[in-house]
């Protein structure tokens, strides 16, 4: 796929609180062609994880014995984690609740199947990656600090969440399978730029950034005047496009 | 929220309804009683036409306490302002009687206390209190003034229980109404919303009935063949029985979805039909949703049912909120184009072929 080939399968952890999901993940990455996955624990809860992360990316299940974890996420990126949010909650709110907090992608449980691994993959080397749930919390997302889509990421967003292939969504926007991809990748790298900050947006925006996906000018600064401090003079009011001169980088983000 | 408004809106009218009794009552005391006493008493005064002139000034201070009690109840400076205007006249127009007819020719008395009923009743009891006590003392003390004795004592008894009682009492009276209003409009709310919690509860109820009766008739047998082992998961018509089950589950999960209108449901119930014929049907939806009239729904629904018959065994519906109305798209494997319903009503309709799979979108613009 787009995935660069590693010569060394991801490892990746699942915390979830029910065995037969935990099973049926496992199935799913045991029956990947390339066995491009190797599953190396499974814990039913937080409390069991070490300090540092135990895998490559931790499949985690937003609803542990009866809580929500998205509040954790903060926690688990701070300490290093690269977190897949894999949930029978695809409620637009929870959605960009666990994009918000640091999770690399989200996948609802309907999605799992055809989703999952590919979601794991592109977490591994912090590429995004947009489930259709993933597509529809950004359509629907009208908080005041969202970022601006352009007209074309909008429709690439929406031909997708509305079942499309990217190939048939290409052939409908008169674009290549590989621009479509490219339109999706950076409406959520724009995503991965506002909000609250957290080591693995910085990854994902930096990734971006390095792959061409997205251009340093085209990030709009964070929204909010607190954080446009002095001491970075080119970010200036909410909304405003840097200057190109001097591209502004997130916090944690340095150019490779 | 609208079941608390016309209790409230009730409850304000008959406050306003007491309001203008009570101004009609000191208006009209003010004109028939006081203004009747000074004309009648008119060769007895010392000046005629300062009374007159006292007379005029509580005359306005009724107009400007109406006035502010139309608008609600008044704040404290307005209202003493007006009470204390009317006092000072009051007492200078008693000041101002020749000193041994004062009880018999006073007219202002009696106004200067239902003024104060008028701009006080709504406000704490213990002020109209204080300002009827306040003006028989001033009215006491140019009794003193003038001298008194044992029968303007008396008099001046019998007029204070004559006059400030009926003030006390109309002031009780109208507050007792208050109170009574308020309840009547509070007992209304609460059958209001009683008989609306009632009827929510019907309808969950029967909807409830419906979803249960749904599941019994379909997915039930299907569980109890999987668990006894005469239906095998590996057969693909099995798997296709519990993919339609698992999207009516899936169905039945989402409408508890804040989507407003009648179109997603329509939708449903089209839905419905095919997977009775086996296609698994999955309805999703982003944002909130425009409403779509009438005639749009029926195009966008009509192109559903064409669709979704065509469709072999899956079909994706969803609803997106765009910039100015609402996309509804299909995503079939219908094998080839499907001949859809003409665009009409507001709506436009697209599709394109892929393999065997069809995409196509009815979009409503409400402009």
């Amino acid at each position: 796929m787009e995935q660069p080939v590693r010569k060394q399968p991801v490892t990746v952890a699942i915390i979830e609180d029910h065995p037969v999901v935990t099973e049926g993940v496992a199935s799913w990455i045991r029956s990947d062609p390339g066995q491009r996955v190797r599953l190396v624990q499974t814990a039913h809860d937080l409390a069991q994880l070490g300090a540092s992360p135990p895998a490559d990316v931790v499949i985690l299940d937003l609803e542990l014995s009866g809580e929500l974890v998205t509040t954790q996420i903060p926690g688990l990126v701070t300490a290093g984690y690269r977190v897949v949010a894999f949930s029978g909650h695809s409620e637009p709110a929870i959605v960009m609740e666990t994009l918000d907090n640091g999770a690399h992608a989200y996948v609802s449980k309907e999605e799992g199947r055809d989703h999952l691994v590919e979601a794991v993959l592109a977490a591994a080397t912090d590429r995004p990656y947009v489930t259709r749930s993933q597509a529809r919390a950004m359509l629907a997302d009208q908080r005041p600090a969202r970022p601006a889509l352009s007209d074309q990421e909008r429709q690439a967003l929406l031909l997708w969440f509305q079942g499309m292939s990217k190939a048939s969504v290409g052939r409908r926007m008169s674009i290549s399978e590989n621009t479509v991809r490219q339109y999706i990748s950076r409406a959520r790298a724009k995503y991965a730029a506002t909000g609250r900050t957290a080591p693995s947006k910085d990854a994902l925006l930096a990734r971006a950034i390095e792959d061409g996906v997205i251009k340093p000018r085209e990030i709009t600064p964070y929204n909010s005047f607190a954080r446009a401090a002095p001491g970075r003079p080119s970010s200036g009011a909410p909304g405003q496009v840097s200057d190109p001169g001097h591209p502004s980088f997130p916090p944690g983000v340095a150019p490779r | 929220m609208t079941a608390l408004q016309p209790a409230a809106i009730m409850s304000g009218r008959y406050q306003r309804a007491y309001t203008l009794a009570v101004i009609f009552l000191v208006a009209g005391w003010h004109l028939a009683g006081a203004g009747g006493q000074l004309l009648r008493n008119r060769p007895d005064y010392t000046s005629f036409a300062f009374q007159c002139a006292m007379w005029l000034i509580m005359a306005l201070a009724i107009a400007a306490g109406s006035a502010l009690v139309l608008r609600g109840t008044p704040g404290w400076f307005p209202a003493w302002s007006v009470a204390l205007i009317a006092l000072g006249a009051s007492t200078a127009a008693a000041a101002a009687t020749p000193a041994s007819q004062m009880l018999a020719f006073n007219w202002s008395w009696g106004s200067a206390g239902w003024i104060g009923v008028l701009v006080l009743l709504r406000r704490r009891f213990t002020e109209l209190a204080s300002f009827l006590a306040a003006e028989a003392l001033a009215i006491l003390g140019v009794q003193v003034w003038d001298g008194l004795n044992r029968t303007d004592l008396a008099g001046f008894l019998a007029l204070l229980a004559w006059s400030t009682g009926a003030q006390m009492a109309v002031a009780a009276g109208v507050r007792a109404l208050d109170v009574a209003a308020g309840q009547a409009a509070a007992a209304t709310r609460r059958e209001h919303a009683a008989r609306e919690r009632a009827a929510t509860a019907d309808v969950i109820r029967a909807d409830r009935h419906a979803r249960w009766l749904a599941l019994q008739e379909s997915a039930g047998p299907l569980v109890a063949e999987l668990a006894a082992g005469t239906a095998d998961p590996g057969d693909p018509q099995v798997r296709i029985r519990s993919a339609v089950q698992a999207a009516r589950l899936r169905r039945l999960l989402a409408e508890g979805d804040e989507v407003p209108g009648s179109l997603i449901h329509e939708l449903h119930a089209s839905a419905d039909v095919a997977e009775r014929r086996g296609v698994a049907v999955e309805i999703e939806t982003a944002g909130l949703l425009p409403q779509v009239p009438g005639p749009a729904r029926r195009v966008i629904t009509d192109a559903a049912i064409a669709i979704l018959t065509a469709a072999r065994s899956q079909a994706r519906i969803t609803l997106a909120t765009v910039a100015a109305g609402i996309a509804v798209s299909f995503v079939a494997d219908t094998g080839a184009a499907v001949p859809l319903p003409a665009a009409g009503a507001g709506v436009t309709i697209e599709q394109q072929q892929d393999g065997g799979t069809l995409w196509a979108e009815a979009r409503w613009n409400n402009r």
